[in-house]
């Protein structure tokens, strides 16, 4: 049985991504700019865990 | 690793197991797996145009005044109607309400849903988007029914030498 953490986690990121996209336009358009930053620094960080997860899955097998 | 994946485990000879397409097993586990980095990746690199939009506006970069524009003149909106105009750009479509004799109203007219065209209601008094129904608030431009939820943004007017004119496009309370 192959360690389905991994697969899970990025599933969760991938809907982390789409919550974080969708809040970002939200809050540009409420001319929030500083919360719309965050969004979008919160969506930049998502992608480098989403490969360390990837990689440390593929170490495993 | 396609050729790998693309075998069928063993022979079978069956009625089951008879449909043979091409690269049928391609998508495993690892390549679902790549394609959720690769979505990740996307969105990140998707996001930061509307980053960068944004630090330029707390910058202070798009806080530049626009010329005054003129509308049209008083003589020609009776009270009650109202009149289509582009402002602050040429693309930005937006609409001047002429409610009492004294008060104008101006908003951005597309819809803070899915920017369709709002139009104004006469007979209904209310500003109605008809894509979804999102009705607004015609004094404040606050949406009042179906989905949009944030109010369309106003632009300042001023009445002068028997005209209306555009002044700025006003910004939300904070």
């Amino acid at each position: 049985m192959k360690c389905n953490f991994h697969f899970a986690a990025l599933l969760v990121i991938l809907m982390l991504n789409i919550v974080f996209t969708q809040k970002m336009v939200h809050q540009y358009y409420f001319e929030n700019y500083v919360t719309a930053i965050i969004y979008c620094l919160l969506n930049l960080v998502l992608f480098p865990i989403a490969f360390v997860i990837y990689k440390q899955d593929q170490k495993k097998a | 690793m396609t050729q790998k994946n693309n075998k069928i485990p063993f022979n079978e000879d069956n009625y089951t197991h008879n449909i043979n397409r091409n690269n049928e097993r391609k998508l495993d586990r690892r390549g679902f797996m790549k394609t959720l980095v690769g979505a990740a990746g996307v969105f990140a690199v998707s996001s930061l145009p509307w980053g960068g939009v944004a630090a330029k506006e707390l910058m202070g970069l798009g806080n530049k005044e626009y010329p005054h524009k003129k509308i049209v003149d008083i003589k020609s909106i009776p009270i009650g109607h109202s009149v289509d105009f582009k402002f602050p750009g040429e693309h930005d479509d937006a609409i001047l309400i002429r409610l009492t004799e004294t008060k104008y109203v101006a908003y951005q007219n597309a819809c803070t849903h899915l920017r369709c065209p709002v139009f104004w209601e006469k007979e209904k008094g209310e500003m109605l988007c008809p894509c979804h129904h999102g009705k607004f608030d015609v004094e404040t431009g606050a949406p009042t029914a179906g989905p949009p939820r944030r109010p369309l943004p106003e632009i300042e007017v001023k009445v002068e030498k028997g005209a209306v004119y555009a002044v700025k496009v006003k910004r939300y309370e904070v």
